[in-house]
């Protein structure tokens, strides 16, 4: 079993590999499971083939936390828990799940380490800030991996409530302020670092730019996305500077 | 764009298909984001600097995408080798808006790329599903190395695209200065703008929005100083 959680934690980083609109993340599920359900194999043959077709049913979640849910539910198979029991724990874990590794995770970490990385990059730590970007999140995610997937099989069914009594609600209370404070330093240094060799009528057409970014993607909500307005901007100033504008 | 080896572009063309693979499939260990595709891609060819500026700008635009759920969003690892291939070589105030702009289009084409390799997912799975309804292990384990593969020739294919394009562009675009240097411009404000737009998305009205005020107050002190 020992192994068998080690080759399922390196699994789970490729848990979304099989990504797709019916399953989602259900095969990458299925795939994380094998190793673990190994031993059920001999014990009750029966039992192992239907717990691998449920292994890799649709299921859901932020892949960083999807440990919680692998976990549960082999504990759940190796207990014998009625099949329709483990399917309706799965389907119960899909959103608080990926509620809450999403906001710890892509509304958190990943905002707080980016901003600080571009902070670290421009005032010269180069390639410290980098690796410090990937060694820190590679670290945390690693460790998140095999807290959840042990959390996962000591506590079973009972996962919710071993959720709810963990640092996972804490951290993500910590975890949203960070990112804003860092990505807000990040703004003014990234805009210095691009600006400051042109001077100030320029800093000022670049911040208008922004502004009306801003307030236009913000206007027209998902019509208009940061990435079209930037395209559409480009378009705009090349078929002026054409007409001569 | 300085002209590229035939080795150069092989090891390029693999790092694309690596950070590609890092999306969403494998090992997510943010190898992906701009900052870090094209600062690598930038040491590769020979110019950090083009990797930095371009990354960098790449990343403010990456800062605007939540990759919750089903949604679909752009790809800007591949797109951002691409872009620091066409920069490279060329000072950061004449490349940057040209790069940044194939770097956005290539980024929209990865996102679109990505919803066509999830439905063939979906469609091996539908091929196997007899197997996996009798729970072979060995079912599940052929889906996930061929969707694997997929999505490696995905971001082989979106790369060898983008350095096609970054060799065309390179070739038959030719922009006075002062066009190159507004192109540039646009394209940092517009950058600016989607990672401010983010961040205010994500803030809310509540205690990060402080937070945020608070991250640009310091900021802006650092940029006065430094």
């Amino acid at each position: 079993m020992r192994t068998g959680r080690l080759r399922a934690i390196l699994r789970l980083f490729a848990v979304q590999g099989t990504w797709n609109y019916e399953r989602m993340l259900g095969v990458g599920m299925g795939y994380a499971a094998e190793p673990l359900l190994e031993d059920l194999k001999a014990v009750d043959p029966v039992r192992h083939g239907e717990a691998v077709v449920r292994s890799a049913e649709f299921f859901n979640c932020n892949p960083n936390l999807a440990g919680l849910a692998l976990g549960a539910t082999t504990r759940a198979e190796y207990e014998a828990v009625p099949g329709a029991q483990i399917v309706r724990l799965r389907t119960a874990l899909c959103s608080p799940l990926g509620a809450m590794g999403d906001e710890l995770f892509w509304v958190g970490l990943v905002p707080t380490l980016v901003g600080l990385a571009l902070i670290g990059t421009i005032l010269g730590a180069g390639w410290w800030a980098i690796g410090g970007l990937l060694l820190i999140y590679n670290a945390v995610r690693l460790w998140t991996s095999v807290w959840s997937l042990r959390t996962g099989m000591g506590s079973g069914m009972q996962v919710g409530a071993a959720i709810g009594s963990s640092w996972l609600p804490k951290a993500i209370e910590l975890a949203g302020p960070a990112a804003g404070f860092a990505i807000g330093a990040a703004l003014p240094v990234v805009a210095d670092w691009y600006l400051k060799s042109f001077g100030w009528s320029v800093f000022v057409g670049a911040a208008g730019v922004a502004v009306a970014g801003v307030a236009l993607t913000r206007w027209f909500g998902p019509t208009l996305t940061s990435v079209r307005f930037a395209i559409l901007a480009m378009i705009l100033l090349l078929v002026f500077k054409r007409i001569g504008l | 764009m300085s002209e590229l080896s035939p080795h150069l572009i092989i090891v390029l063309l693999l790092w694309g298909s690596l950070v590609g693979l890092d999306l969403v499939s494998v090992p997510q260990a943010m190898i992906s984001r701009p900052l870090v595709a094209g600062t690598v891609a930038g040491w590769l060819v020979g110019d950090v600097e083009a990797g930095l500026r371009v990354g960098v700008l790449l990343e403010l635009f990456a800062l605007d995408v939540l990759p919750v759920g089903a949604v679909r969003y752009p790809d800007y690892g591949p797109a951002t080798v691409a872009a620091v291939a066409l920069s490279a070589g060329v000072p950061w105030e004449m490349s940057l808006g040209v790069s940044v702009a194939l770097g956005l289009v290539l980024a929209v084409l990865g996102g679109w790329s990505l919803q066509v390799v999830r439905r063939w997912n979906a469609r091996a799975i539908q091929r196997r599903a007899a197997a996996l309804a009798a729970g072979e292990s060995r079912a599940i384990r052929l889906l996930q190395y061929g969707a694997l593969l997929r999505d490696a020739i995905r971001g082989f294919a979106l790369t060898l695209l983008g350095l096609v394009l970054a060799s065309v562009i390179r070739d038959s675009v030719r922009l006075d200065r002062e066009t190159a240097v507004a192109l540039t411009l646009v394209a940092v404000g517009s950058g600016l703008s989607a990672a401010a737009s983010g961040a205010f998305r994500s803030s809310g009205r509540g205690l990060r929005l402080k937070w945020l005020i608070g991250g640009m107050v310091v900021g802006t002190l650092i940029a006065v100083l430094t």
